[in-house]
């Protein structure tokens, strides 16, 4: 069984060096065995020096792992040099750019009271003061100390963003924790049956699922309310700190290709105004 | 002569030597110990490194881990990157539902911060219902505006 597959896959590696997928035309190839759906993609941007990745659809309907089809990623976005120091840079971003302290000490103008002379100051042998709130005093005012609102904003430069998103996801690609599933029906809305599929199919302690629509399937939502560390999120909600948090990344088969989409056009386009300096009114 | 001297000297002058014991490490091996402040018992520990480990233990708390996928913990940093990977007319900035409205996206001093504070609070029922607080504003910029205007040195002039 498995020396079909092989041959499938070795059959439409040369045909993909034949023709250099540069013009590559949609066709979706059904093999013979199993059902497997070869999808290649009409590229609106084709790879130019490497070749596409390709990747297996997967399914979420029995615990067991089945394969549904190849599937090409667009190696700008999903086999990309994974900078670790841009990867780093995002994660250090987004925690600091929502970031405000509201840590807050009080001057000697604001602690009460205060605003008499304690003592005369001259004739008792006592050291000269002008208010019990000095800050030399017990219960005084503070000095530099930190005053409310204290924000650590700052906006990452575009592309750096882009370049944050396709090195994390290259990175999950390169270590084997993205996956593309067909799509997000479960059989039962039990949480058993998925914590049974992620132990079987050896996805991390934490799972990131990300869909194409805002709206999850019903069992896939009752599945994971009380699994914490299962997290759906839609394609816009993406972030390089989730999924950095989450061990395995799940995309569907939709999700992959919006992202890659999207992704694709900000770095094929003119972004001068996303470039542009952040201006608070604005925006 | 000379010979016949030193031999005269030799047999009157014999010196006083007296014979003592060498003084060996048996000797003081041997000596009885002193025994100094006999009765006095030490209060202050001397065997080690062993802080408090007799009577009261350190105020240490008990260690409860944090629970790491709280939900808000788990979707951290959600829609951060809403304007690459969204429809693109949302700024993620305007995503900040949990920072108060008039210091999203802000960075400044404490100077610009209270400037805007005070600017989007005037309208609002703020300086009527909290007059101190008000008032505190009001003191607090008066008083960093002539800090910063008239009191901070500035930089050398170009010229």
């Amino acid at each position: 069984m498995t020396s079909t597959l092989i041959n499938v896959f070795k059959k439409l590696n040369i045909t993909a060096v034949t023709q250099i997928r540069l013009c590559s035309s949609a066709t979706n190839v059904v093999s013979e065995h199993r059902d497997i759906s070869v999808i290649k993609k009409d590229w609106k941007f084709p790879p130019q020096y490497t070749k596409p990745r390709e990747v297996w659809i997967e399914n979420l309907d029995t615990v067991k792992e089945n394969k549904l089809g190849l599937f090409e990623l667009h190696p700008l976005i999903y086999a990309t040099v994974p900078r670790i120091d841009l990867i780093h840079r995002n994660v250090e971003w987004q925690k600091k750019y929502r970031w405000v302290s509201w840590a807050h000490t009080k001057t000697r103008a604001e602690v009460r009271g205060g605003g008499r002379k304690p003592w005369p100051q001259k004739g008792l042998g006592r050291a000269r003061h002008g208010s019990i709130r000095s800050p030399l005093w017990r219960g005084g005012g503070i000095v530099h100390g930190p005053r409310s609102g204290k924000t650590h904003f700052f906006m990452l430069p575009f592309h750096m963003r882009i370049h944050g998103l396709t090195s994390t996801l290259s990175a999950k690609f390169a270590q084997d924790d993205l996956h593309v599933v067909k799509d997000l029906e479960l059989p039962t809305e039990e949480s058993e049956y998925l914590i049974d599929l992620i132990k079987e199919r050896n996805w991390g302690p934490s799972v990131l699922i990300v869909d194409d629509t805002d709206y999850a399937p019903r069992n896939i939502t009752v599945a994971t309310d009380n699994l914490p560390y299962v997290n759906i999120m839609p394609v816009y909600g993406l972030n390089v700190y989730s999924m950095l948090k989450h061990d395995t990344l799940i995309l569907t088969h939709a999700a992959a290709q919006k992202i890659e989409e999207r992704l694709l056009n900000h770095l094929h386009s003119n972004t001068a105004i996303q470039q542009a300096k952040f201006k608070l009114d604005q925006v | 002569m000379e010979l016949l001297r030193n031999g005269v000297f030799r047999t009157l002058w014999r010196p006083i030597v007296n014979i003592t014991r060498s003084v060996t490490y048996q000797y003081h091996a041997d000596k009885p110990r002193l025994v100094r402040r006999y009765g006095y018992e030490e209060k202050i520990w001397s065997g080690g490194l062993k802080p408090r480990s007799e009577g009261k233990p350190l105020p240490l708390p008990e260690y409860r881990p944090a629970n790491p996928w709280t939900e808000r913990k788990s979707l951290f940093g959600q829609n951060d990157y809403i304007d690459i990977l969204g429809p693109g007319d949302l700024h993620p900035v305007k995503t900040l539902y949990n920072v108060p409205s008039w210091i999203r996206g802000v960075r400044g001093s404490e100077y610009h911060i209270l400037l805007r504070k005070r600017k989007m609070w005037a309208r609002s029922a703020t300086p009527s219902l909290r007059p101190t607080k008000w008032k505190e504003y009001e003191k607090r910029l008066s008083f960093l505006y002539r800090k910063l205007n008239r009191k901070t040195k500035t930089g050398p002039s170009p010229i």
